[in-house]
């Protein structure tokens, strides 16, 4: 049997947007297209070779706003494709208008997706400090409990301060 | 809200449709067949710009009957904003037109 479905791996949306977008719509060239995304990658679906273009925003919905929200772009051509976790991926046929038309809702929008990184940011930095003392300041099971702990939080804060460092980036980027 | 204190031409644009009340797709149509689709105003823009004039308080929601197609309008605070960023524009361009006619006498 053919293989129907295949899973594309992210490079980090705080990283490559674009280039991630890019090879969205070079798989969809070649039949495959996007239905469903995890933090780490896409699931593309195999169809017809198209010419799409795809889009991103991030943007947490309350209740209510869903229905408003996703009519405003299915009305500009883009049709939404899948949402997760305040993050949702839009397809278009090429030469459809761009969804940001404004430089200054695409820094709020990267704003946005900031707050979020910041905030898993800072409470890995902080794991790493209280994690650090504790083990420091103690003995035995304790110590070394909070020793794994520390390891643990340094895989996370170290990806973390890099996406702060490429959003911190990206803003600057789009201001100056 | 940076955008707010001087009204970026989205701004504008959006404000200026919403004097009479208006949803959000008519709004964008509005813009795109006036300037004969010089300017564009996209959904992402829109919906950022909504939500921010609507936190300013310079539109209110008019009509939410139909949640696909909510109808907003501008306030009073929003009217008097509009107003003034028209005046803003007019010294802009009379400016410029003067310059154009070849500028005062000396």
């Amino acid at each position: 049997m053919k293989q129907s479905t295949k899973y594309m791996m992210s490079d980090g949306l705080a990283f490559s947007e674009k280039r991630d977008l890019k090879r969205l719509q070079k798989k969809s060239k070649e039949g495959w297209h996007l239905f469903s995304f995890l933090p780490m990658g896409y699931n593309l679906q195999k169809g017809e070779p198209k010419e799409l273009q795809y889009s991103v925003d991030y943007r947490h919905l309350q209740d209510g706003e869903d229905q408003e929200y996703f009519e405003l772009f299915e009305m500009a051509g883009w049709n939404h494709v899948c949402s997760e976790v305040g993050i949702h991926f839009f397809v278009a046929p090429m030469g459809t208008q761009p969804i940001y038309t404004d430089v200054e809702s695409q820094i709020d929008k990267v704003q946005r997706l900031s707050k979020n990184v910041y905030m898993t940011a800072v409470f890995f930095v902080l794991m790493t400090v209280v994690s650090y003392f504790v083990s420091e300041l103690t003995t035995g099971i304790v110590s070394s409990i909070f020793h794994y702990i520390l390891l643990a939080s340094e895989v996370f804060t170290i990806p973390c301060l890099m996406m702060v460092a490429s959003l911190l980036y990206r803003k600057w980027v789009k201001k100056s | 809200m940076k955008s707010l204190e001087q009204l970026t031409d989205s701004v504008f644009y959006i404000m200026a449709a919403l004097v009479q009340p208006k949803h959000g797709y008519a709004v964008m149509a509005l813009v795109e067949k006036e300037t004969g689709g010089e300017f564009t105003i996209g959904p992402a823009t829109l919906y950022t710009i909504i939500k921010k004039l609507l936190n300013e308080n310079l539109i209110f929601l008019h009509d939410e009957s139909n949640p696909r197609r909510k109808v907003y309008a501008l306030t009073e605070k929003g009217h008097h904003i509009l107003v003034k960023d028209i005046e803003r524009r007019k010294t802009m361009l009379s400016l410029a037109e003067r310059e154009l006619r070849g500028g005062n006498a000396e």
